[in-house]
């Protein structure tokens, strides 16, 4: 599949403060991405360079060919943007921004009819066509944000946390939304929520503090395989034990004080080995589990590291 | 032309939806009317001269009503990101809020036709007069709309952008008072800055290229800086 994405070395400045610190990824046709951080990451500054919103302080964005710098009308056509909070116009009705929302897309006026009642279809927006959106839920509110995100047919949806504030119905709502639109067109969802990207995106991106952490995170996640230990002893003695163990990666307390989670290092050492090597070490050796990998963990790990790095830099 | 068009009809829709609206033409029209009474029976004279004194006033106080929500209240509630994200360019965005509000204001000069219709039916009035004085208050009500459509667009809030607009044309009200007082040739520069001065000459049946132009360069100027305003994000 061609990039329909491609972001190299993107820098974003705020005067003096540095947004988003030299970011590079391509994005697939067809692909639902997450990208997770945590607030203040810069998730939402990415998104609008995206957008065409924000121009970039340095470094490309190229969004289906096309340079959103160099020429950004043509870039936000094929865009569809959902901004944080559904910031829409209260005043109009629903029916009557879609139309607004086509004819500033450039719907063509034979056709927009068609078009808004396709994204009002879409998204269960019968009910509410003719209510001014200021007296609509939240939920509807952030349903009408999409359709108009929607009503140009871009290749290209950006979602800029979109289950924010919703209730567990509208999250299910908006999650299988997205999952229905994955391979007919590219999704890109932002959120601090890590099981919401873990639902509904194909790959994730990590993101901290200006900086991508990883490009897929769940192919990091199905590399290094994680294990479960109770060891008896106390446990500076076991830690420092299983940190010389050649192949084990970070070994850390899990939860209670017999507990640890340890990673290896994948064909540099096997369960048993670190088994004989525990006990050689005559440490008595209880429960050795394998702990299925999953998003939480490569984002706590990664969040680990930068942060270890960073002390290390300072 | 159909993108322009459909935040032409928006920007319409959302000031003559508006109370605001409503409320400025009532206070004008029954200011303007009471004048225009009061200066008829007075001075039995068939003139428009001192009703465009006042609406001159009036604009310089209820344009910056008019005008204080165009930008600040689409940043404050980030709208104008949905605005900009779709394929419009900040000139059209611009220019769409500009006519709509100076819609307004020809609105509000097209109803203060009536008086001058009225004058007709009772006398024989002086007819270039009243046109140029006309055209003087549409100039100034362009060049007054463009400045308060810049100062929305420096801010996120309203009120400060009405008190920024305000002030600016109380400044370049009574500017030509401080000109006065400057050595050659800061007096000239400072005075030709001043409303009065540009305007005075259309009040009263005197139409110069320079007044005009005048008006037509701030209203430019403005436009040019609400754009860049716009654009800077």
């Amino acid at each position: 599949m061609p990039d329909l994405v491609a972001v190299d070395w993107l820098v974003k400045r705020y005067g003096p403060r540095l947004a988003v610190r030299g970011v590079s990824f391509a994005i697939e046709e067809g692909e639902v991405i997450g990208l997770l951080g945590p607030n203040g990451s810069g998730k939402s500054t990415i998104l609008r360079v995206l957008a065409g919103y924000l121009p970039p302080s340095a470094g490309s964005v190229r969004i289906a060919g096309v340079d959103v710098a160099a020429d950004s009308l043509a870039a936000r056509m094929q865009v569809g943007y959902v901004p944080e909070d559904a910031p829409l116009y209260d005043s109009m009705r629903v029916g009557e921004f879609l139309h607004f929302m086509a004819a500033i897309k450039g719907v063509a006026p034979c056709a927009a009819r068609g078009a808004v009642n396709r994204a009002a279809e879409r998204l269960e927006l019968g009910p509410v066509l003719g209510m001014p959106i200021g007296k609509l839920s939240r939920g509807y509110r952030q349903r009408v944000a999409i359709a108009q995100a929607l009503v140009n047919d871009p290749p290209l949806l950006i979602l800029d946390e979109p289950t924010n504030a919703l209730d567990a119905y509208q999250v299910i709502a908006v999650r299988a939304l997205v999952r229905s639109l994955a391979g007919r067109r590219t999704v890109l969802v932002a959120s601090h929520v890590l099981t919401e990207i873990e639902r509904v995106a194909s790959r994730v991106m990590i993101l901290l503090d200006g900086r991508l952490l990883t490009t897929d995170a769940m192919r990091e996640a199905g590399q290094a395989r994680q294990l479960r230990l109770r060891v008896g002893g106390p446990q500076p003695a076991v830690l420092a034990a299983l940190r010389h163990i050649p192949g084990v990666v970070d070994p850390a307390p899990a939860g209670d004080p017999e507990s640890y989670l340890v990673e290896i290092a994948p064909g540099r050492l096997t369960a048993a080995d670190l088994a004989r090597a525990i006990v050689g070490q005559g440490f008595a050796l209880s429960e050795l589990v394998e702990v299925k990998p999953d998003l939480e963990r490569v984002f706590l790990d990664l969040m680990r590291r930068a942060s270890a790095m960073q002390a290390n830099a300072a | 032309m159909r993108t322009f068009a459909a935040l032409l009809l928006k920007e319409e829709k959302a000031i003559f939806t508006s109370p605001i609206a409503y409320v400025v033409l009532s206070v004008f029209l029954v200011i303007m009317g009471y004048t225009f009474t009061l200066t008829l029976f007075v001075s039995h004279v068939p003139t428009l001269v001192h009703l465009f004194f006042q609406i001159y006033v009036l604009f310089l106080l209820t344009v910056p009503i008019i005008t204080m929500r165009l930008v600040a209240e689409e940043r404050r509630l980030r709208t104008i990101e949905i605005l900009l994200t779709a394929p419009v360019s900040e000139p059209a965005v611009v220019f769409a809020k500009y006519l709509a509000s100076l819609s307004l204001v020809v609105l509000m000069l097209v109803l203060s036709g009536a008086y001058a219709i009225t004058l007709a039916i009772l006398g024989q009035p002086d007819w270039g007069p009243i046109y140029s004085g006309y055209l003087g208050l549409f100039l100034l009500g362009a060049a007054l709309v463009a400045v308060g459509l810049m100062t929305s667009s420096l801010v996120s809030n309203q009120i400060i952008a009405a008190l920024l607009s305000l002030s600016l044309f109380l400044l370049l009200w009574i500017i030509d008072h401080f000109g006065w007082m400057l050595p050659d040739p800061f007096d000239a520069l400072v005075v030709n800055l001043s409303l009065l001065v540009h305007f005075t000459p259309f009040a009263t049946g005197s139409i110069f290229l320079s007044d005009a132009g005048f008006f037509i360069s701030v209203a430019l100027l403005a436009l040019f800086l609400s754009v860049r305003a716009l654009a800077r994000r």
